[in-house]
Order: structure tokens, then sequence, then C-alpha cells
């Protein structure tokens, strides 16, 4: 969830609120917020980009508080056209401008950067999909603007530096090397020029020459993109927030359309639809009233209300999105929980495997095992000593190499885990049921459902693993045959295979002893596993 | 009892009846506590003077008493008293003395001779190396050649404290009213009817035995089950999934755009290796690309939904059992592990238990929803309450809070409607609520554990002592 910082002073002069009144508001808004070192630190879903700027999240307070719909800022042509060449790697730019934002403050500017910087993330996909530029308009060296592709070795100066080539700033600054391969295409690389100058190279960085900084009035925004309709939506959300501050929208030809389209998407709700689907009890006109207050245009037709979707509300497409908002707006303690008495008569099941699971388990406790539990996830070099990293499926991400293998029996998590606890009291036995994973001999990866049971002490036989185990298949039904098996970590000629219908549901066995001192071991060990997974269908 | 009387006890020290009756001092010493309890004997403790050997009377044991030495000394034809002494020492005089008064030898101008033969004479004394011997074992020998022994510092006496036992009650008579006690009843008691002439003797109850480790299911075992019992009890059916699954089913039907952050290498696990062959979901596919491209506006790429990751949600279970289309009114829910890319510490662990519910029927609302997470939170004991919330594949989205025995609120369930996009995919025409929650640091908190990884320990003993209270 983004987490957003606004200065104090900023928060209060939009909104009137005391910081208690303002939280409070927050929290109805599914935000959480708390102050710190003069700033208001504010958790903002990630579907709720409008609020990440002061304007945005004080409009959405102020509805709160009583303030009804939304009003479309005047605009006007601004003059200022971008004339769009191919760029194959980043096809696609929308432009607005918008007067009057007037940057009056550190603090302002401060906020300015951090709604760039979120939407990059979030809507932007890490400026991948779409990234933003703000430049000063009176700064612009020419009203047309040309977005193409140019050569890395062309020189400029790029915002807080000195002049250097634009492979130098792809290949030795931070902001090349986190953004540097998004757009580049061999030696050619997405800029943006104005009357021969760059002022910018996207999604990287801005150039120096149009700075803005504390004194800036008017702003020239520039949305790259790989899709347009994105490009498209980032815009109306930055131009509808800034000029909430006061300001005029001005319009930017871009390939023959103007920008931004500040579009308002119109949802045709019925009453079953927005307050049935909640199961609030409340009238048609008491529905377009809360969401005027969630900042709609709301009308009534007849049957139904027609809802006019401000331009910021990227995440509301269908009437259930209107729904969510009045359920927010009533709060969801008001709206009362209600048992659903149409599901109450439904018979309830157990799943056949965890059926198997609950009967080997009172079996097994009643034998004298205790049920321990680990991870499914292993280290190579556990599996590498059990002889059992052929079969091992590995994790492409790991955090940490000690869980980077799925571990393909249980038996071998168990020597470890015996080894991490030699100190028991002995005889131990245990036993554990959980996922493995492997790679068959066709490559491809299975996971089953494992059963594993285990003795160590003094002295261990095959015998006393293989007693219980059979008692137990034998007291729930379940004919099975032996047959000598082998096994990378039992000895050869103590390891058994059982076997039902033909498939081999598991094996026992006596643990080599070279495997137990390769794991620390200085006690012999009995293991027994099954394959659940595959027992529950063969019974 | 029965053996005092048979063997003629009435009174003595507790090594005298030990000797007696053949018991072990230790053992006695515990039953005539509790005789004396019962007033049939006395236990007295007094001093016992008890001879011990000097370091003169050791020696005398080792290298023979001094007339001994002087009987083997003297030659046929006698030999000088001047010689012997030379020979005997210091040790002389009294060895002629004691000789010459027991009538051994004979001492006539200076020369010593033996009266008897040598063999006879030696005969004589050996009686009172016995004596020594008696001492040196702690035994008494006759007060005359102890006496002696005394007198002639071959042996001391000292104080040892002892027990004195004294039979004060008709042994007869007690047996007769009162059966013996006995500590267990035996197979043999019972078979032979002996079981009858005894009486059991009372157990200190308060006493504690001796620890017992039993074996046991693992709690978080037993947490598990009780939760799959409450749900089956709410009517709810059972469905089980693989930890290995499609991307398809972890993210694409649950209408996360294959661009989106949330899908990106640092939350989840991925698995090495090919991409999995999606021809068994021809039909799924064309609808799940149709609505990723209509809201996302991104090219959906089936490739992408083919890679195998460790699932993070449980609600992947639940998007195969939608495409099912389940026919409604229906409730399902599953219990497994989710993996997520989380490094190990107090409250994270790269793999947990997750519980994921659906239910729905055509008509299902927004506050049935919040009614069953209500209801479920309830049957566990807890407290709720609901904030809205974000997930990208429900609306309205909640989180359930519940308030845990220590008065903290614990952020427990995810939950909501699913989205129209994601009924469309699966191909489902009624509304279908979702919630799911991660079971450990549920458990945790209710077990009182402070880090979860507790839950994962490897000590047996540890698991087989745990106080499990929920």
């Amino acid at each position: 969830m983004p987490v957003l910082r606004f200065k104090q002073w900023r928060l209060s002069d939009l909104t009137g609120l005391s910081p208690e009144e303002l939280k409070e508001a927050l929290f109805r808004l599914k935000s959480e917020s708390e102050e710190a070192e003069g700033y208001f630190v504010v958790e903002v879903n990630a579907d709720r980009p409008d609020m990440f700027i002061g304007e945005g999240l004080a409009r959405a307070v102020r509805g709160i508080m009583g303030e009804e719909g939304w009003r479309e800022p005047l605009s006007e042509r601004s003059g200022v056209k971008v004339e769009a060449e191919q760029v194959p790697t980043r096809p696609y730019i929308v432009a607005a401008v918008v007067y009057g934002v007037n940057v009056d403050s550190e603090d302002f500017l401060e906020e300015l950067i951090q709604f760039q910087e979120k939407l990059n993330e979030g809507l932007g996909r890490r400026r991948k999909k779409a990234a933003i530029g703000f430049h000063d308009l009176s700064k612009l060296p020419s009203r047309e603007i040309v977005y193409k592709m140019d050569r890395i070795d062309r020189e400029f100066q790029p915002l807080g530096g000195g002049r250097k080539s634009i492979k130098e700033v792809l290949e030795e600054t931070e902001k090349g090397f986190q953004y540097g391969a998004i757009a580049r295409y061999g030696e050619l690389h997405p800029v943006l020029e104005a009357g021969h100058e760059i002022i910018a190279v996207p999604p990287v960085l801005n150039s120096e020459l149009t700075r803005v900084e504390v004194g800036t009035r008017d702003l020239f925004i520039d949305v790259t993109a790989t899709n347009l309709e994105t490009a498209s939506v980032i815009l109306d959300v930055l131009t509808s927030n800034l000029a909430e501050r006061g300001g005029r929208i001005g319009k930017v030809l871009v390939a023959g359309a103007e920008y931004p389209l500040l579009e308002q998407k119109e949802i045709r709700v019925s009453e079953r639809e927005v307050v049935g689907s909640l199961g609030a009890k409340m009238s048609l006109e008491e529905a377009a009233a809360v969401l005027r207050r969630m900042r709609y245009n709301v009308d009534v037709a007849g049957e139904q209300l027609v809802v006019k979707v401000p331009p910021f509300r990227v995440d509301v497409f269908k009437p259930i999105d209107l729904a969510e908002d009045i359920a927010i707006y009533v709060g969801y303690e008001n709206l009362g929980p209600e048992r659903p008495r149409e599901l109450y008569a439904l018979r309830g099941s157990y799943d056949r495997l965890s059926l198997l699971e609950r009967r080997l388990r009172s079996l097994l406790v009643g034998m004298g095992f205790t049920e321990v539990m680990q991870l499914s996830l292993t280290s190579p070099s556990l599996l590498e000593a059990m002889g059992l990293r052929e079969a091992a499926v590995e994790v492409l991400n790991p955090v940490q190499i000690e869980y980077s293998v799925l571990r393909p029996n249980i038996a071998s998590t168990m020597l470890r885990m015996f080894s991490e606890a030699s100190h028991v009291s002995k005889p131990v036995k245990v036993f554990e049921i959980g996922p493995v994973a492997f790679r068959s001999r066709s490559g491809k990866v299975v996971d089953e459902e494992h059963l594993a049971m285990a003795i160590m002490d003094e002295e261990v036989s095959y015998e006393q693993i293989q007693a219980p185990l059979y008692s137990a298949l034998r007291v729930l039904g379940i004919e099975f045959s032996a047959r000598p098996g082998e096994s990378s970590i039992t000895m050869v000629g103590r390891t058994g295979e059982l076997l039902v219908r033909g498939e081999v549901i598991g094996f026992l066995g006596e643990v080599r002893p070279e495997i137990l001192i390769s794991v620390g071991l200085e006690y012999p060990v009995a293991v027994a596993e099954l394959n659940l997974t595959l027992l529950s269908k063969l019974t | 009892m029965r053996l005092m009387r048979e063997r003629g006890f009435s009174s003595g020290s507790l090594s005298k009846a030990s000797a007696v009756l053949g018991l072990e001092r230790s053992k006695l010493a515990s039953i005539l506590m509790l005789l004396k309890e019962k007033g049939i004997v006395e236990v007295r403790e007094s001093s016992i003077w008890r001879p011990r050997l000097t370091s003169r009377g050791e020696d005398a044991l080792r290298r023979g008493l001094p007339e001994e030495r002087l009987i083997r000394s003297i030659d046929e034809g006698g030999t000088p008293l001047k010689e012997l002494s030379e020979m005997l020492g210091e040790e002389a005089g009294i060895a002629v003395g004691q000789a010459r008064r027991k009538g051994l030898v004979s001492i006539a101008g200076g020369v010593v001779r033996l009266s008897l033969p040598r063999e006879e004479a030696l005969e004589r004394v050996a009686h009172l190396r016995r004596a020594l011997e008696e001492c040196r074992e702690g035994r008494l020998p006759q007060r005359e050649l102890l006496e002696e022994l005394r007198s002639r510092g071959l042996v001391e006496e000292v104080e040892e404290k002892e027990l004195l036992v004294t039979v004060t009650r008709d042994l007869e008579e007690v047996l007769k009213d009162a059966r013996v006690e006995m500590s267990r009843l035996t197979s043999s008691m019972l078979k032979s009817g002996a079981w009858r002439s005894f009486k059991f003797r009372s157990y200190d109850v308060r006493a504690e035995p001796p620890e017992v480790l039993p074996a046991r299911a693992h709690f978080l075992a037993e947490f598990i089950e009780r939760l799959r019992d409450l749900f089956k009890e709410m009517g709810f059916k059972e469905v089980r999934g693989n930890v290995v699954e499609l991307e398809l089913f972890n993210f694409d039907l649950l209408f996360q755009a294959q661009d989106h952050p949330a899908r990106e290498i640092h939350d989840s696990l991925w698995l090495k290796g090919e991409a999995a062959d999606l021809s068994e979901y021809g039909e799924l596919i064309g609808r799940v690309a149709q609505v990723h491209e209509r809201s996302w506006r991104y090219k959906w790429d089936p490739q992408v939904a083919a890679r195998l990751v460790l699932r993070s949600q449980t609600t992947a279970v639940s998007a195969r059992t939608l495409i099912a289309r389940p026919r409604p009114p229906m409730r399902f829910f599953t219990i497994g592990r989710v993996y997520r890319r989380d490094a190990v510490d107090a409250t994270h662990l790269p793999e947990f238990h997750q519980l994921d519910g659906i239910e729905g029927y055509p008509g299902y609302t927004f506050r049935e929803l919040l009614g069953t997470l209500k209801d479920v939170s309830e049957r566990l004991g807890l407290e709720v309450k609901f904030k809205p919330a974000y997930f990208p594949f429900t609306e309205p989205s909640v989180e359930g809070y519940v308030r845990l025995p220590n008065g903290k609120w614990l952020e427990l369930y995810g939950a909501g409607l699913f989205r129209p996009e994601v009924l469309e995919m699966a191909g489902l025409d009624y509304p279908v609520g979702a919630w799911g929650f991660g079971i450990e640091r549920l458990a945790a908190a209710s077990f009182g554990i402070p880090d979860i990884r507790i839950l994962y320990t490897s000590d047996v003993d540890f698991i087989r002592k745990f106080r499990a209270r929920w």
C-alpha cells in the first residue's frame, strides 16, 4: 500500500480540519494516518492515485464533510503542439498544460515530486508502462515539441548535472541505471525536443533547462507510454488534480488530438446493482446523495442513476465499484453484518485426503509417534547430502539459500530435524504430514502430500518402523504388498517398497550410516514414507 | 511382623534386627517407623560402644600377636632372652610375659623354652587372634577376650548411634487383627485369593509423579483440524489443491494484470524450468485474455499464465473451484500451505498455512459476507471489526480485524465480493463472496507464542511438553 507524506499545514489549509478530524475522515476513506515530525503520513490504497496529492486527498475528505459532486475545470487551447515521430520502444505520448499551479513553496514542490513518483510506480508500472515529465511552461524554448528517437551520443544538460551525452546518463547515473534499459534501442533512445534542445529523455529524466522550482507558475506535462489509454488516464489524474489549485487547463495538440481528454465515464445503475448487492437498506435517492458526496455527479433517471465518474477516479468501472463507495461512505460497521440464511442449510464435508490424514494421525499417535511440522522449502546442501539433488525443484528467486529448493521427500528434512535436536529423549518417534515436490523423469514438476515416520534410538531395526506402519495400513483396511526397493537414503538390502494395486505408494528402511554421518547424526534411524495423494486415490 | 514372630525377635539394635530378619537396614528402618506409628514397636536412638582395632591391633593381625611371633621364634632347645629381645624389639617383654602367664613358655637361666609343642602353643593363642578378627569385622567377641584385647591396647571402644528396637505388643495378637499392608495388588494375589489377607497401603496422593511426555499430534495441526471442523460444521465443503500452481490460477484468474507490481519477482516464489501446458484450459484462456485486455489495456500473454509459481494464496484453489461452476447455493473452503518471498523472522516464514472460503447464491450480498465473517469469528471466540480495503479481485473489499485475548487487534481476514471480471472469466452468473486468512499468526496469538518460528521447532520434547490452550 503506498505511503504518502504531506506537510500538516498543507492538509489543514486544504480541508480546514484539525488533525483528529482529519484522521477520522481519512479512516472512513480506507486510509490510516499518523502524525510524524510536522508531516501527516497516510497509507492510501493503490487504487486511489487521485489521493496521492494534498489537493486530491482534501477533495475526497471535503466530500465526507458534505461537499458534493465535481466541477470540471475551465480549459482553453494552450498553443503547445507535440509532434510524435516513430518511437518503437515507447510509441505513445500525451501532454497538457496546467495554468496557475503556482509552485509557491518547497513543501508543495516536494509533494508534487512525490505525486509524480507514486504515479510512475503504480499506474506507470515503475515507468515501464508509462512515465511523467513536469516542465516549467515559461522555460520551454519553443511551443513546438518533437518526440523522437535520437542518437545516444547527443549531449544535453540533465536535471541537476553538467552537460553529458545521453549514453553517459543511461550508463553512469543512478536514474540511468534504474530506468535506462526500458526504452533504449541500441544506439538510440527516445527524447523530447523543443527548439532543437533536449528537454527530456523519457522515461529516465528531464533536462535542467525546463526545471520546475519554487516560483514556477504554469506546468507543461508530458506522459510517454507503451499504451495510449494508460498515458491518457495518468494525464487525466494529473491535470484534474493540479487544476484544483485554482488554475485552468491548457489543451495540447498531440498527433492531431487534443489532450487531456478529462474523460468522464458514465455508468447507469439500478437500485439492485448499487444497493441490492450490498444488502443495504437505502432508497435510490439516498444512494444518489451518498455518491455525490463521494464526488460523483449523479442524475436520477426513473429507476436508474446516471453516474458521471470524474476523470481522476481510475478505479471505477462497474456498478459494484459505486456500491463499494456507498459502503465506504456509510461505514462497514454501520452497514451491519447479516447472516446468509440461504447458506446455512448446506451440508459440509471433508476432502478425502484430509480424512485419510486424520485417521493416520490418530493411529500413529496411538502407537507412540509424535507429530512434527517442518517447512517444505529446504537447502540444496541437504538434498546434496541425501543424494536427492537431481530430482529437486528449485526456486527461481529465493530470498535465502536455506529455503531455495523444495524437499522431494519428508524423510530428508526429518533427518536434519533430528540432527538439530539430537539431545531429545530417546527413543524419538515422530511423523509428519505435508507437501513435497520433485521433478519426474520426464522433467515435469510433481507435488504430492506425503506422510513420513521415523524412529531414532541407540539401536533401531527395520522391524520397529515396519510393524507400526503395517498395523496402521491394515487397520485402515488398505491391502498392500511389499518388495525389496531402493532409495538414496536407506540401506541396500534393508529397504522395502510398498505397493497398492500395483502402484508404489511408499518405502521404508534403515537409513544408511554415511547419510547419518553426513548430517551429523550419531544415532541410527529407521524411516518410512507414504504418498498420501496417491493412496487416497487408490483406496 | 510375621518374620519377627517367626524368628523370635523381640528387641535389639537395628543391625541385629537386620541380621535376624534378613532385611536391608534401609528398608527395615522405614518399615519400623511405620510400625512405630502404629504403636507396635518402640524405637529409641541410643549409643552403643563398639570395639575398633587400634594401630597396634591392626599390626598384630598383619604380623601376628607378639606371643605368636615369640612362639615361632623359640628354637627347639630354647633361645636366650637377649636374642629374643633383639628379634622382637620392644614387644619382647609383653610377649614373654603373656606367654609365661598362659604357661606356654618357661624361663630358666636367661633362656626361654617352649613348655608345649609349638603347634599346640600356637593353638592356645589362636582364639585371641579370632577375637581380633571379629572386632575388625564389626562383631562383638566374647567379653573376657574383648577385655584382654582392650587392656593390651589392641582394640579400643568407640561410641556409635544405633536404633534400638523393642517390640511392645504381642505380635501374635497384632497379626491376628491387622492384615499385612501391601503396596501392589498383583495378579498372583488375585489368583491365589491372598489379596483377602492384605491391606493396601495408602499413598500420598499429593506427591508428584515422575514426568511422562505423551506422544501427540502437533498443536498447529490440532489448530488446523479445529478450523476444518468449524467450517465443515457451517456447511462448507472442503477442497484441496496443489502447492505448485500455474500463474493462471494464482494471478490471472484473480484479475491481477500481468504487468502489475504485485506479480513482480519480489513477492512470490517462481520455479525454475519450463512453463506448463495450458491446452486443457482452452476456453478459459480465451475468456481470461479478453477480460484482461479489455480492463487493463495491455497484451495478455498465455506464456506468462503458464509459468509455475509456488502458490502465494489459497485463493488459487478457490479460483479452480470457481471454474468448475458449482451450482448455487454453495459454500467451499480449503486449507493449505502458501509461499511468499519473505526472509525468516519472528513474524515471517517463507511458507505458512492459509484458509480460504467462498460462498454465494443469486442474491448474495456484501452484508451477508460480513455476516459469515462475524459468525466464523464468534465460533473462534473472537470479536471482529471491519475496515475497507483494496484487493485486485474483490469489490467491495474488506479487512477483518479480530481482538486477541491480550486485547490487541490482529488483521486477520482479507475478504470481499469477487469482482464481476473474475466471475466473467470463471463463467459464473451469481455473486460470490471470498475471504482468506493466515493460520500461523492466529495460532501463535491463540497459543501465546511470541515467535511463529516456534511452530516449526525441531525440538520434539518441546512439542510433547507444549501446553496447548486456546
